[in-house]
C-alpha cells in the first residue's frame, strides 16, 4: 500500500453480476482488483500475491466462505477480511467476526458504505491513536474525556460523547448509519427509533456556533459526515 | 389417553361384574330349588314315617285310634313338620290335626300336590299333600331356614361384589396401563420431538403389532415433517441471498446515478425516495426471515444473566432523550431484586420497538411510563402510554404481522408493520409472554412482557 502501488483488494464472490459491480466500482476508486469466485480461486489468489484487503461472500459453489476464512487464519493469512453477505442473522454475524473477520456487511449494501468500511478496514492497519482530536475549532480528550469549543468546556452526555469520537476519528468521511449504531451502541438495528437521528440532532445544537458550513453534513441514503 | 386407560379399566370392572351377579342369580336359583327340593325330601320322608306308625290296618281305623298311634311322634316332630289327615268322604273331618297347627288346616292349593303356603302365626310352609286311600295326608315344613339361608346367601353375595368390583378395577388399570404403555411411551417421544430435535424417531418394538403400527406410522409422517422443516430452513436461507442479490444490485445502481452527479434535482429526488424504499424492502425482507427463523427455532440465544437495572439503565438513557425530542415525558421505575437468563441486544430491541409505538401513540405532552418488577420469579416490564389506546377485540391481533390499526396507506409512519410480531418472537424465545392492556387509569395503551427470573 502507498508507495505509488494501487491498494489490492481480493473480491471473492460467487454472484456473476454483483461481482461485475464490485470490481466496477473498486476499479473506479482506482483499488487493484482480483476477483474470485470460489473458493479454490481465492485460495489461488491468495497464495499467489499478497492483497491488502479481502471482500469475502459466505456462500459460495464450492464451500463456505467462514470455513475458507478459518483456514486461512490457521495457515497465518493476516489480510483484513470484510465478510459481504446475504446472511444476516446475528449469530453469523458474530460467527464471523469470532472467526477472524473483521467487519460484517450484509447485503444489500450501499457502495458508499462498502467503500467506507474499506477505507477503515485499511486505516487500521497503520493507525496511530492520538489522545486528543482537534477539528474546526472542537477539541476532543480521550484520555480526559472532555470537549471543549473554541476553549470553552461542552457538556455532552457518555452517548453524545462516544458519537463526536466516531465522528474526530473519520473527519471527512461519510459514515453510514450502520456503522455508527454498531459503534455507539453495538447494536445493527436502529431502524424503528431513529435514535440516531436524534442523537445527531442534539450534537448539531451543542455545535451550532461554530462558523461556516454546517459541522454535520446528512448525507441522504447511507449516513453523517463531519466537515 | 388417560380417559382410555381409565375407560378400559371401567369396561374391564363393568364386564367382570357384571359375570359375576349372573353367576350369583343362576346360583341363588339353583340353591334354592335345592334347598326346596330337600324339603320336599323331608316332607316324603316323614310321609313314610307317619304310614309306618299307621300300620297296615290304617284304611279301617277310628280317628281316635289314628290320633293315638301318630300323635306322639308328630308331637315329637312337631318344630319340624305340620301334619293334618283328612278323609274327603269321611263323616269326621278332619280325621287329624297335628298339635301344633291349633286348630287351623294347612291351605290347600287346588291341583297342586307341593307347594308354598302361608299361615298366620307360623309364616312360610313348603307343603306336600299324600294319599293314603281314603285319607289325603298334608304334611307341611317351615319355609323360614330356607329364606335364612337365601338371605345370607344374597349378604354373602353382594359383599363379594363390592370386592369383585374393587379387584377388577385395579386388575382392569393395571392391564389399562399395561396395554397402553407403547401408547404412551409414543406420546412422550413425540411429546418432545420439536423442531430442534426432529430426527429424534419413537422406538418400534420388534413385535409387529398394531402399536409397533402406529409408531412406524407417526415416524413416517415425523420423516416427512422433518423434510419440511428442512425445506422451509433451506427456502429461508435461500430466498435471502435470492433476494438480497437483485435488491443489491437495484441499490448499487441507484446510487451509481446519483454519484455521476448528472441528474436533475427532481430525478434525484426520485432517485433518493427508491433508496429510501430500498432500504425499507430490505428492512421487511430481514425482519420476515427472522421470524421465521425464530419460528423454526432457528435462532441460538446467547444468553447470560443480567440484572434488569442493567438492561433498563441503559436503555433509559436512550428512552428519555428520544422521548425529549418528541416534546413527552418518560418515567421508568423498577423494583425487586435478581437477575435474568437474557440476550441484551434482544431485550433491547423489544423495548425501544414498544418505545417507539409508544411515542408515536402519544398525545403532545403526554407521559410515557415504563415499569419494571422482579417479583415470584417473574421479570414483568409494562410500557404504558396515555393515547387513544386499543379496542379490546383488536389488543390480540396487533401481534400479528402486517396488522396496522390505520391502514397503510393512511399511516404516515415507515414501520414495517412487523414490530410486534418481532416482539413477540424474542420474547418467546426467551421463554416469556408478552401481551396488550389497557394503561392502569388512562385510556392509553399498555404493553406487558414477562421473563421468568434466572433462579
Amino acid at each position: 500500500m502507498g508507495r505509488g502501488e494501487p491498494t489490492k483488494i481480493l473480491v471473492v464472490e460467487d454472484q456473476y453480476r454483483i461481482g461485475t459491480f464490485l470490481k466496477q466500482a473498486l476499479l473506479e476508486r482506482s483499488y487493484a482488483v482480483t476477483w474470485a469466485r470460489s473458493c479454490g480461486e481465492a485460495s489461488d489468489a491468495l497464495c499467489e500475491s499478497g492483497h491488502d484487503a479481502i471482500i469475502l461472500d459466505l456462500g459460495l459453489p464450492d464451500g463456505d466462505g467462514l470455513k475458507l476464512l478459518q483456514q486461512w487464519r490457521k495457515c497465518g493469512f493476516n489480510e483484513p477480511v470484510l465478510i459481504l453477505s446475504a446472511r444476516d442473522a446475528v449469530q453469523d454475524r458474530i460467527k464471523g467476526l469470532d472467526i477472524g473477520a473483521d467487519d460484517y456487511l450484509s447485503k444489500p449494501f450501499s457502495m458508499e458504505e462498502l467503500m467506507a468500511r474499506m477505507r477503515s478496514l485499511l486505516r487500521r492497519q497503520s493507525a496511530v491513536k492520538e489522545a486528543v482530536l482537534e477539528h474546526r475549532g472542537i477539541k476532543l480528550d480521550l484520555v480526559g474525556r472532555t470537549v471543549h469549543l473554541a476553549g470553552e468546556p461542552v457538556d455532552l452526555t457518555s452517548r453524545e460523547f462516544a458519537l463526536l469520537e466516531i465522528f474526530m476519528q473519520n473527519v471527512g468521511r461519510i459514515l453510514s448509519r450502520k456503522l455508527i449504531c454498531e459503534k455507539c451502541w453495538s447494536s445493527h438495528y436502529d431502524h424503528e427509533a431513529n435514535l440516531l437521528d436524534v442523537y445527531m440532532s442534539r450534537l448539531r445544537a451543542k455545535f451550532e456556533a461554530i462558523p461556516g458550513p454546517p459541522v454535520f453534513k446528512t448525507v441522504r441514503g447511507v449516513g453523517y459526515q463531519l466537515l | 389417553m388417560k380417559s382410555i386407560g381409565a375407560r378400559l379399566a371401567l369396561w374391564y370392572a363393568g364386564a367382570a361384574t357384571l359375570t359375576m351377579v349372573g353367576l350369583f342369580v343362576a346360583g341363588y336359583y339353583l340353591l334354592e330349588n335345592q334347598l326346596i327340593r330337600g324339603l320336599d325330601q323331608l316332607n316324603k320322608a316323614q310321609f313314610a314315617q307317619i304310614r309306618a306308625h299307621l300300620g297296615e290296618d290304617f284304611a279301617t281305623l277310628s280317628p281316635r285310634l289314628i290320633d293315638s298311634r301318630i300323635r306322639e311322634t308328630s308331637d315329637f316332630s312337631s318344630v319340624l313338620f305340620f301334619i293334618t289327615i283328612d278323609d274327603p268322604r269321611g263323616p269326621v273331618r278332619p280325621v287329624f290335626y297335628s298339635t301344633n297347627l291349633r286348630g287351623a288346616p294347612i291351605p290347600d292349593v287346588p291341583g297342586r300336590r307341593v307347594f308354598n303356603a302361608f299361615m298366620t302365626g307360623i309364616g312360610e310352609l313348603r307343603v306336600g299333600e299324600f294319599i293314603l286311600d281314603p285319607f289325603d295326608v298334608t304334611i307341611a315344613t317351615p319355609l323360614n331356614n330356607v329364606r335364612e339361608a337365601m338371605r345370607n346367601y344374597s349378604e354373602i353375595c353382594i359383599w363379594m361384589l363390592f370386592v369383585m368390583i374393587a379387584i377388577s378395577g385395579a386388575i382392569g388399570f393395571g392391564l389399562s396401563r399395561l396395554a397402553l404403555r407403547p401408547v404412551r411411551l409414543i406420546r412422550e417421544t413425540a411429546n418432545h420431538i420439536s423442531s430442534d430435535n426432529l430426527s429424534e424417531r419413537i422406538p418400534v418394538a420388534a413385535v409387529r403389532d398394531e402399536i409397533s403400527e402406529l409408531a412406524q406410522l407417526l415416524n413416517q409422517m415425523f420423516d416427512r415433517l422433518e423434510s419440511a422443516f428442512d425445506q422451509i430452513r433451506r427456502f429461508t436461507a435461500e430466498a435471502s441471498h435470492e433476494l438480497k442479490t437483485p435488491i443489491s444490485l437495484i441499490r448499487l445502481q441507484a446510487e451509481k446515478l446519483l454519484m455521476h452527479g448528472k441528474l436533475e434535482a427532481g430525478d434525484e429526488e426520485s432517485v433518493h425516495m427508491q433508496l429510501e424504499e430500498i432500504s425499507r424492502l430490505s428492512q421487511i425482507i430481514e425482519e420476515l426471515l427472522f421470524l421465521s427463523r425464530a419460528e423454526a427455532r432457528d435462532i441460538e440465544l446467547q444468553l447470560a444473566a443480567h440484572t434488569p437495572e442493567s438492561l433498563l439503565q441503559s436503555f433509559g438513557q436512550d428512552a428519555r432523550v428520544l422521548s425529549e425530542h418528541r416534546g413527552l415525558r418518560y418515567v421508568q421505575t423498577h423494583q425487586g431484586l435478581g437477575t435474568v437468563l437474557v440476550e441484551p441486544r434482544w431485550v433491547r430491541r423489544v423495548l425501544l420497538n414498544l418505545l417507539a409505538n409508544a411515542l408515536n401513540a402519544s398525545p403532545p405532552g403526554g407521559t410515557v411510563t415504563l415499569n419494571s418488577v422482579v417479583d415470584a420469579g417473574v421479570w414483568r416490564v409494562s410500557l404504558a402510554d396515555d393515547g387513544p389506546g386499543v379496542a379490546a377485540e383488536l389488543r390480540e391481533r396487533i401481534f400479528e404481522r402486517f396488522f396496522r390499526l390505520t391502514p397503510a396507506a393512511d399511516s404516515a409512519e415507515n414501520g414495517s408493520g412487523l414490530g410486534l410480531a418481532i416482539c413477540r418472537s424474542i420474547i418467546a424465545l426467551h421463554g416469556g409472554r408478552i401481551w396488550a392492556d389497557t394503561s392502569p387509569g388512562s385510556t392509553g395503551l399498555c404493553v406487558v412482557f414477562t421473563i421468568p427470573a434466572a433462579a
